[in-house]
């Protein structure tokens, strides 16, 4: 019930702040952060009284919830939490929160149904993170897009409408086909085995014939590839990341494209061994281009936001790579870009905001030498510069080290590709700080520095990226049981048809996952003492 | 031969046409608004309970009616849209007309052909509720004496649906040439007995396509709709817009399925062509309409094809599918055209997307219900129209028919253009236009209260649906 | 005398029905145009209830019976049509001084 408990404070929280906000909006505000806070709270709670578990992969789900929801379809309510979702929901409620904190001033025409979109966003990315009924799963994946469209289409800047329409367009249409590939998929598996159910846990055994696999995992791919921004889908990407408030470029940058990143690991390799396969060196490549593409779009921009947005493509391009190396580590080196990235783009995406908001531009070619007026904004905007090109001590050092250590084993012409996109990071993030913070001053702007609440939530900013970057360990402790059960699924095509809500391992396997965690936590303790060193 | 024990079973439509003698008889005594209203609504009910009371089976009333599950679930589905039908309209008659009484006659004269239709089981039954509903129907559409353009939608819908029933007419002649006999259960047996179809039957059954298809616009019959949805007062548009397809869709699934007609190969390929430019063309040219009623035309059009999808599938779980969204589908449209008449004034109707600018900033209440509306009609989560559509997905990949399934994604895909710019419309900045600060027609009550509800229906259907499914369960897999 | 000759010439008066219909602007004409081809339809359905009655009579006697009976109710029906349509001609010649539809045209958008 705990997860149910998590979705409806945050709709409910989302609902009362929507009511009370026409007559106090201060103490809406306030309500909305309390219930995300809350729920943040009951997360971390939870995640303490279970962290002894994560050892050596004794069981991989922590919590299954279900009730029948729609059995004359075969829908249930299925909410299951394991280490990633943990990690994943634990990260939505914190960035969340930020969001929400940075945009405090931000939005002022109806507030309320601002805050009723952005609970409601977080609400559906969670329970996206938290289902295990396809067609539950899917029907978060598009509740979380209604709140978006609206946040993209009123508050946005500009070229609103046109973001988001475009946004919406391409999710929704992308979403259409993963869901004729998850019917598909339902009936396949009701014909093979005479249970008509959207379970994942009774679909993870279908077996598909080649082809076949291939065409669902194609219906699956292409809603997350969208959803990610990955090359060839991706035009409606800078779009909606640029004309978004500050709150929604957070959600969607930091938080939504993490939903399709999820996907992958939750669905796309375990639904599809075999296809996903196949499907690896399109997939890689499909990441190397995005990384270099991204980065070099980014480097030509001048519009502040659009740059970011370039560098977060660039970045999920690196999580294609990880995932579809099959490797432990690259796998790991995954979940921690995803909340690395999570939290460095939100950091980003605020300092854009909180620009914005001062000088009314995000064109780059009007700033310049800001240090000097405003050195606290240039002291954090660097740290997360330099997390952004993947300075060590950084979480993205680390997720980006461990992905590429993956997929060298995996595919090393592509490997070596994908590396050369660190070294473009580093141009245009530091472009970043030179055009803004140093070069010549364009123009006169009076600028205030940052206030005690955007330090404030900076600040757990630069708690998180430093924490992850020094010791990832607590990350790679939780999500060791799924990365196994992960690895496990792309070593071993061939299924049992039950694989029940535990994660049916022999001892023997357990001995050899335990090497393995040994081996990745003594190879991070080696990498930090040298990346300390430096 | 009809007996006084078989009254029982067609009680419902006993109730209409009996109200429809009484109001009239009722109006040679006094004119009298409300009371007109209030005993049609009355009536309304007590159809739609009298279901109750029918035994449960399947019964043949003579050799013209069955009543059966699925027709007694249509019977409560158009009771239930006439009263809403009713209650919408009595604000808006009271402000546009002076003389309102006999547009009741009207409506339930044509409510009583709808629900004769969906129990007809031989042609000449068919035939007969087809015109009882359509005849209706011509004086309902021009029934506003002051509005020229809704003579003129009246006139054309007339010369239409005259041509389109005299279609009609031949196939059926045809149909009779080659079997017989008028009753479906007749054709059927004829058809088994004589095993290939041939020419003068493929012949007869597309003229009768074309009947049925003019009246369930599809393309290429759907020309007359947006005239006539916009041309007709809302609430007649709204009638149109459901009851009049819904009965009509209701009996092509009961002729096809019961007589195999689907099998032939022929007929099912001139049927996909008909589901898929429906969908593709409705959907295509409702992007570029100002119009709110002529875009909800157009809609129509390509819900129909998405229904043909379910038709086409020829299984349970198509039956079921389809009765699903028809359901789906009354509750969106009647909730569309009941925003619209709510937002209309005693000059004119809120034809216009424009009308609806920033009407989320004046009447919160009404943009969300419509917003509901607009995202149910397209299809997104925790709206109704969502499960409706992921029925009708899943009765279209069991089968594997790929094309209807990819064309049902695309021009839903065409399809959100449309009401998303409706939707972003009503959350855009204020709307400056003075005649939007005149009085509407919606009043709180009944209006605002019958919105609600569809509201919630729409919201209950979305998210919880399993009564209504269990139902549906029951009743759909009755007519094979 | 075979049913052929009877389905050509109800062909034939359909076809001059459609035809009426598409080419001519003048609403009276155009029901009579609607009448011919409901009488197209009614002569088809007599010629075939006569040729399956003539097929079956050995075996039932009222068989082909209900096309003539279906006969009579297109005929009331027809009627019903065209005193609803007369009533709405009258009311746009009261609008518009004229039965041509060609002043029908303000549903153009």
């Amino acid at each position: 019930m705990t997860l149910v408990y998590i979705i409806l404070i945050l709709m409910f929280g989302g609902l009362i702040s929507w009511i009370i906000a026409g007559k106090n909006s201060s103490l809406a505000k306030g309500i909305a952060l309390l219930a995300v806070l809350a729920d943040l709270v009951i997360i971390i709670g939870f995640w303490i009284s279970v962290y002894d578990k994560f050892d050596l992969g004794s069981q991989q789900w922590l919590i299954d919830y279900r009730v029948e929801w729609m059995p004359q379809l075969g829908i249930s309510f299925h909410l299951a939490m394991d280490g990633l979702s943990l990690l994943m929901t634990a990260l939505a409620l914190f960035l969340g929160a930020v969001s929400l904190i940075v945009s405090w001033n931000e939005i002022s025409k109806n507030l309320g149904f601002y805050l009723f979109n952005a609970l409601w966003l977080i609400a559906g990315i969670i329970g996206v993170f938290l289902s295990l009924d396809l067609i539950l799963f899917y029907f978060f994946w598009e509740v979380m897009l209604v709140p978006m469209y609206f946040i993209l289409a009123i508050w946005g800047h500009e070229n609103r409408r046109y973001a988001g329409m475009k946004f919406f367009l391409f999710t929704q249409l992308s979403g259409l086909l993963m869901l004729i590939a998850i019917i598909a998929l339902y009936f396949i598996h009701g014909k093979n085995s005479g249970q008509y159910t959207f379970d994942y846990f009774a679909l993870i055994g279908t077996s598909l014939s080649a082809k076949t696999g291939l065409w669902l995992m194609c219906g699956f791919m292409i809603a997350f590839l969208v959803k990610l921004g990955i090359v060839p889908f991706h035009s409606w990407l800078p779009d909606a990341y640029t004309q978004s408030p500050t709150g929604g470029s957070i959600l969607l940058a930091a938080l939504m494209s993490k939903t399709a990143a999820y996907g992958m690991l939750r669905f796309v390799v375990p639904l599809f061994p075999e296809a996903s396969k196949t499907f690896a060196p399109v997939a890689i490549t499909l990441g190397v281009v995005s990384i270099l593409y991204g980065a070099k779009l980014a480097y030509a921009q001048t519009d502040l936001k659009r740059m970011i947005a370039f560098s977060s493509m660039s970045h999920m391009g690196f999580i294609m790579v990880g995932i579809f190396s099959f490797q432990a580590l690259s796998y790991q080196g995954t979940i921690i870009e995803m909340i690395a990235h999570g939290i460095s783009i939100t950091a980003l995406f605020t300092v854009a905001g909180v620009i914005h908001a001062r000088i009314q531009t995000r064109d780059m070619d009007q700033m310049g030498r800001f240090w000097e007026q405003v050195p606290k904004m240039g002291a954090i905007t660097m740290i997360f510069v330099l997390a952004t090109l993947g300075l060590p001590g950084l979480g993205n050092f680390v997720a980006e080290f461990l992905i590429l250590t993956g997929a060298f084993k995996s595919n090393v012409t592509l490997t070596v590709l994908a590396a050369l996109g660190l070294i473009a990071s580093m141009i245009y993030a530091l472009v970043i700080l030179q055009k803004i913070f140093h070069g010549e001053r364009r123009k006169e702007w009076k600028l205030t520095d940052l206030t005690p609440r955007e330090v404030l939530a900076m600040g757990c900013l630069i708690v998180a990226i430093v924490w992850i970057g020094i010791y990832p360990q607590p990350v790679i402790k939780t999500a060791q049981p799924t990365v196994n059960s992960l690895e496990q699924n792309s070593n071993n095509t061939t299924f049992v048809n039950d694989t029940g809500p535990t994660n049916k391992m022999t001892l023997k396997n357990g001995d050899e996952n335990m090497t393995m965690t040994r081996e990745t936590s003594t190879f991070f303790l080696s990498l930090n003492k040298k990346g300390g060193g430096k | 031969m009809i007996s006084l024990t078989g009254l029982n079973l067609i009680l419902p439509q006993l109730i209409i046409a009996l109200a429809a003698i009484i109001v009239m008889l009722s109006i040679a005594v006094k004119r009298c608004h409300r009371f007109t209203n209030l005993f049609t609504l009355l009536s309304f009910a007590a159809a739609a309970i009298s279901v109750l009371y029918i035994p449960r089976g399947s019964f043949g009333v003579s050799s013209l009616f069955v009543v059966d599950g699925f027709g007694k679930f249509f019977t409560v589905l158009i009771a239930c849209a006439g009263f809403v039908i009713t209650l919408m309209s009595y604000h808006y008659l009271n402000a546009r007309e002076k003389r309102n009484e006999e547009y009741y006659i009207l409506l339930l004269l044509s409510s009583l052909g709808a629900l004769t239709m969906v129990i007809s089981n031989h042609f000449v039954s068919f035939f007969l509720s087809l015109e009882v509903l359509s005849v209706s129907l011509y004086a309902l559409i021009g029934y506003l004496k002051e509005e020229p353009a809704g003579i003129e939608s009246g006139i054309k819908y007339l010369v239409l649906a005259a041509v389109s029933s005299s279609f009609l007419l031949f196939g059926i002649a045809l149909i009779y040439m080659q079997t017989g006999h008028l009753d479906l259960s007749g054709i059927a047996a004829g058809l088994s007995s004589s095993g290939e179809f041939s020419g003068v039957f493929i012949a007869g059954l597309a003229m009768v396509i074309v009947g049925i298809g003019f009246k369930m616009a599809l393309v290429p019959f759907h020309l007359w709709t947006p005239d006539i949805y916009a041309g007709a007062s809302a609430p007649v548009s709204a009638f149109v817009a459901t009851v009049s397809k819904g009965a009509v869709f209701a009996f092509l699934l009961r002729l096809f399925y019961s007589t195999g007609g689907l099998e032939n190969k022929n007929v099912w390929t001139v049927f996909t062509i008909i589901a898929v430019a429906s969908m593709l063309f409705g959907n295509w040219l409702a992007l570029r309409q100002q119009n709110i009623k002529r875009l909800l035309a157009y809609s129509s059009i390509g819900h129909l094809g998405y229904l043909m999808v379910a038709f086409l599938a020829i299984t349970d779980r198509g039956m079921q599918a389809a009765t699903f969204y028809l359901v789906v589908y009354f509750t969106g449209m009647l909730a569309a055209f009941g925003t619209v008449i709510y937002m209309s004034n005693k000059k004119g109707e809120a034809l216009y997307i424009d009308d609806y600018r920033g009407l989320f900033w004046k009447k919160p209440w009404l943009a969300a219900i419509f917003t509901t509306v607009m995202l149910s009609l397209a299809g997104i989560p925790l709206t109704a129209g969502f499960l409706g559509k992921l029925y009708l997905l899943t009765a279209g990949t069991e089968v594997g028919i790929w094309l209807l399934v990819i064309v049902l994604v695309v021009s839903s895909g065409i399809g959100l253009f449309y009401y998303l710019r409706v939707v972003a419309v009503m959350f855009a900045g204020k709307n400056e236009n003075e005649a939007s600060s005149e009085p509407v027609i919606g009043k709180i009550f009944p209006h605002g209260l019958v919105l609600t509800l569809l509201f919630l229906l729409l919201l209950w259907f979305g998210v919880y649906p399993s009564s209504l499914l269990e139902i549906i369960q029951q009743i759909a897999s009755v007519i094979r | 005398m075979p049913v052929n000759y009877y389905i050509f010439l109800s062909l034939a008066l359909f076809a001059i029905g459609i035809v009426g219909v598409l080419i001519r602007r003048n609403a009276i004409t155009f029901f009579m145009c609607i009448e011919i081809m409901l009488n197209a339809v009614n002569l088809l359905l007599v010629a075939f209830s006569k040729m399956h009655h003539a097929k079956q009579a050995a075996t039932l006697a009222t068989a082909g019976i209900d096309g003539q009976i279906f006969v009579f109710f297109i005929m009331v029906v027809a009627a019903a049509e065209v005193s609803v349509g007369l009533a709405i001609i009258v009311m746009l010649f009261r609008n518009v001084h004229s039965v041509n539809v060609n002043f029908l045209n303000r549903l153009k958008h």
